[in-house]
């Protein structure tokens, strides 16, 4: 089904960007090294590769208008998904090409920050590339020769992005989103995760339990002294 | 995309340079020669590298900059304070502790950045990892800010889940250490950039500015050009050396020290301190014995004068005597038609120049042929400072000529002698219980229809001996000022008697003549008419002037064909 590939494949460019993200954490850390350049290289080739195989999927079915109203509204709402995708995309490609000239690699006189990270990134990169292991090949100095292809890169994001903005006519604000706030909570990612649903809700319903309880000690307190007090006016009198 | 704000040119972070020297700062203390020493802090069961003390990070400034203790210390707590450096112990507590307490340096990713600034997507991402992490325990301000996102960015709000899942997800693959130096890092940046309520946001820095900093300007020949003007304008500006306005300053200071009421007090008492309105009564606009003050006052330049009604009206009983009273007259209804209705101008403007500067007009006022050229010119397309070169014309030969004689003259005297100087207030008692006796002043609607009166009584008997006119004695004396209704606002007011035409009817209606002149002026302040039904029959407002319009004064229009004055006798 159309929507299940379109669906798979955000779903695709979402997990390749988070991976993206972890990595430009490390550039200028400690764990910087000729390796996480060339896997930020890798990664977001494939980014861009899935983000072209996006586009055009939903621009098809977007522009196709035999779809029925629910679906338009579904594939809007991925559209939208789609396009915040590529924003953060796209910051976190200029980011890195800002970090990139700042912390070229084979300079002596310039030191990595000590971040206190130790480990490398080579899981982040196989989970984004979706292979067991990650192989090195490149050259010594790729981190100074990537940062062109990378402004170039950039370049498209940029222009694929305006593309979009004026071929496809999708008001951001009119998508709705699915899932509550606090739907996080109730993924299984999080171990021993209980029916806790909304964050508010909860804390209200602890506050209401304290104020009820109080409420009654008082009440009760206030019946008794008047019972006691009514007792002793019955036995003066 | 996602919607910018309206933006009125405001757009553009300010220049902070700060960001980029401090950069070059903490890349000089990485160095493993000069730089600072790393110990490793143990949290739990790990041990993470890289940790400094807050000591070290100080000796460290002071040594590299040569400055005193106290800037290192400050120096180094606006480090922390902008994110570069983060403390380990107290996460919450961004300050610089000169003592063991550890600090680690903060990835350049998160760094403040010029261009720009913290995301709010970014934010919503990091609270939903947040809940994912700790199970829905968030902090106060975070719930807030979390179901505020979830309203202002709802459209993204399903991107937002399913990227902090993966993010989630993706951090997992790194190494536990690792992990726990991340959520450090991403908790100290997101405590600089969203600060908690009652933290200090030492990264505000108030409105978006209009220029973009970072924008290369090409100073083109254009640019060169205006520059060059802008200096030369402003070589010529005409400047006061200070010595003189400081000069003026002390001088007015020192001559109105004493009637400041705050300064020098108040007599007979302050009116606010000892709820004794005396003091506002004695100094009324228009009372009948002025205050000794105010009348010496008036001798200290032109515009004192001027600006108090009580002495405008006791300068114009001294022009008459000079018959130069018209001039006095022009002032104040050019004043009228600058400070009146819109609506009225144009009438207003047609009325003065009837009155005082047609050729023949009954108060014809002495101005220079220039300023009258200018003038009638104006006239064609009248508003309200159309009268602005002749009024100030006149307003400097008052100051120039006539100001001075006053102040020599016999009425001034005689106005100085009768002045009165209040007693010092005796505080008034208040009264078993406080009763007091309120007199409530007169209502403004009362108050302007006496000014009125009084106007038109002035007017009325105003003796206006122009070269031209033989208006005889003005027959309105006799009739006595007893019954005048305020028929127009404006200065030239209706006569009593049949001899002196009403200007306004002319104006209005040149053709009939009669009572209906007279009245449809009246229906202009039909209000001041309604008040009056009780106090006069209306049988006194029909024997009115008749407007005869006698062709003496032109109307505006026809002044091009009659140049010289008809010199007819008055009917």
């Amino acid at each position: 089904m159309v929507k299940e590939e379109c669906k798979a494949l955000l779903d695709a460019l979402n997990k390749v960007t988070a991976c993206y993200r972890h990595m430009v954490l490390t550039i200028g850390g400690t764990s910087d090294s000729q390796n996480l350049r060339e896997e930020l290289k890798k990664t977001r080739q494939k980014a861009q590769e899935l983000a072209v195989a996006n586009r055009n999927k939903l621009t098809t079915v977007l522009k196709d208008k035999s779809v029925s109203k629910e679906d338009k509204a579904e594939f809007e709402r991925l559209w939208v998904i789609f396009s915040t995708c590529l924003e953060i995309l796209e910051i976190d490609m200029r980011r890195a090409l800002e970090l990139g000239h700042e912390f070229p690699l084979n300079v002596p006189k310039k030191h990595l920050i000590q971040t206190g990270m130790s480990g490398g990134t080579s899981g982040v990169a196989a989970r984004a590339m979706s292979v067991q292991n990650m192989k090195y090949e490149a050259e010594h100095n790729i981190d100074v020769v990537d940062l062109k292809d990378l402004e170039n890169e950039i370049n498209q994001v940029g222009e694929m992005m305006y593309e979009m903005e004026m071929k496809v006519n999708v008001p951001q604000w009119t998508v709705e989103a699915k899932q509550d706030p606090g739907a996080e909570l109730k993924s299984t990612i999080s171990v021993g995760a209980s029916s806790i649903g909304m964050i508010s809700v909860e804390e209200n319903k602890s506050f209401c339990d304290i104020s009820k309880v109080l409420a009654g000690i008082i009440f009760t307190a206030v019946l008794l002294i008047a019972i006691v007090l009514a007792v002793c006016v019955v036995k003066l009198s | 995309m996602t919607v910018t704000r309206l933006d009125q040119g405001q757009r553009y972070r300010p220049r902070m340079a700060f960001l980029k020297k401090i950069e070059a700062l903490m890349m000089e203390m990485q160095s493993p020669d000069t730089g600072i020493k790393t110990q490793t802090q143990t949290v739990m069961v790990a041990n993470i590298p890289h940790a400094v003390t807050g000591n070290d990070i100080m000796q460290w400034i002071l040594q590299r900059l040569q400055i005193t203790a106290e800037e290192a210390l400050h120096l180094g707590d606006l480090f922390v304070k902008y994110g570069y450096i983060y403390p380990l112990q107290e996460p919450k507590n961004l300050t610089l502790r000169a003592d063991g307490s550890l600090y680690r340096f903060q990835t350049p990713y998160f760094w403040p950045v010029q261009s720009w600034a913290a995301d709010d997507t970014d934010y919503a991402i990091y609270l939903a990892k947040k809940n994912i992490k700790r199970k829905g325990i968030l902090e106060e301000y975070e719930k807030e800010h979390y179901n505020m996102l979830n309203q202002k960015i709802n459209y993204k709000w399903d991107f937002v889940i399913m990227q902090a899942k993966e993010q989630y997800k993706a951090g997992k693959e790194r190494k536990k250490e690792d992990r726990y130096a991340l959520d450090c890092q991403e908790r100290a940046y997101w405590l600089v950039n969203r600060t908690p309520p009652g933290m200090l946001d030492a990264l505000e820095y108030g409105l978006d500015r209009v220029t973009d900093p970072n924008e290369n300007k090409k100073n083109t020949m254009e640019f060169y050009r205006r520059e060059i003007m802008y200096y030369q304008q402003a070589i010529m500006k005409t400047r006061v050396k200070s010595s003189v306005s400081l000069g003026g300053i002390v001088k007015y200071s020192e001559q109105f020290l004493s009637n400041d009421p705050i300064l020098s007090g108040c007599l007979p008492s302050n009116p606010w301190i000892s709820d004794d309105p005396e003091f506002w009564d004695l100094n009324a606009k228009l009372v009948e014995v002025p205050t000794r003050m105010r009348v010496e006052r008036w001798a200290f330049n032109f515009s004192e004068l001027i600006r108090d009604p009580k002495g405008r009206q006791n300068f114009q009983l001294f022009l008459k005597k000079e018959f130069s009273g018209e001039n006095l007259g022009f002032w104040e209804a050019c004043e009228d038609l600058k400070y009146g209705d819109q609506s009225k101008v144009k009438e207003k403007a047609e009325e003065i120049y009837k009155l005082f500067l047609a050729p023949g007009a009954r108060r014809w006022i002495n101005i220079d042929g220039k300023t009258m050229g200018i003038t009638v010119k104006g006239l064609e397309h009248p508003h309200r400072y159309v009268l602005d070169a002749a009024q100030t014309h006149i307003y400097m030969l008052m100051k120039k000529d006539s100001y001075g004689r006053y102040l020599k003259s016999p009425i001034y005297k005689e106005m100085l002698a009768k002045a009165v100087v209040p007693q010092e207030g005796v505080k008034k008692s208040t009264g078993l219980f406080g009763r007091r006796h309120l007199r409530s002043s007169p209502s403004p609607i009362i108050l302007r229809q006496q000014e009125e009166e009084a106007k038109a009584r002035e007017a009325a008997n105003t003796v206006d001996i122009t070269p031209h006119s033989k208006s005889p004695a003005p027959p309105a004396s006799t009739t006595g000022p007893q019954a005048v209704p305020p028929v127009s606002p404006g200065p030239p007011a209706p006569p009593q008697g049949t001899a002196c035409p009403s200007p306004i009817s002319l104006a209005l209606d040149s053709s009939t003549a009669g009572p209906q002149g007279t009245r449809s002026p009246g229906s202009r302040s039909s209000w001041g008419r309604f008040l009056r039904r009780g106090c006069w029959s209306s049988a006194a407002l029909s024997p009115r002037a008749r407007a005869v319009p006698h062709g003496k004064v032109q109307p505006l229009g026809g002044r091009e064909r009659r140049r010289r004055p008809d010199s007819g006798a008055v009917s």
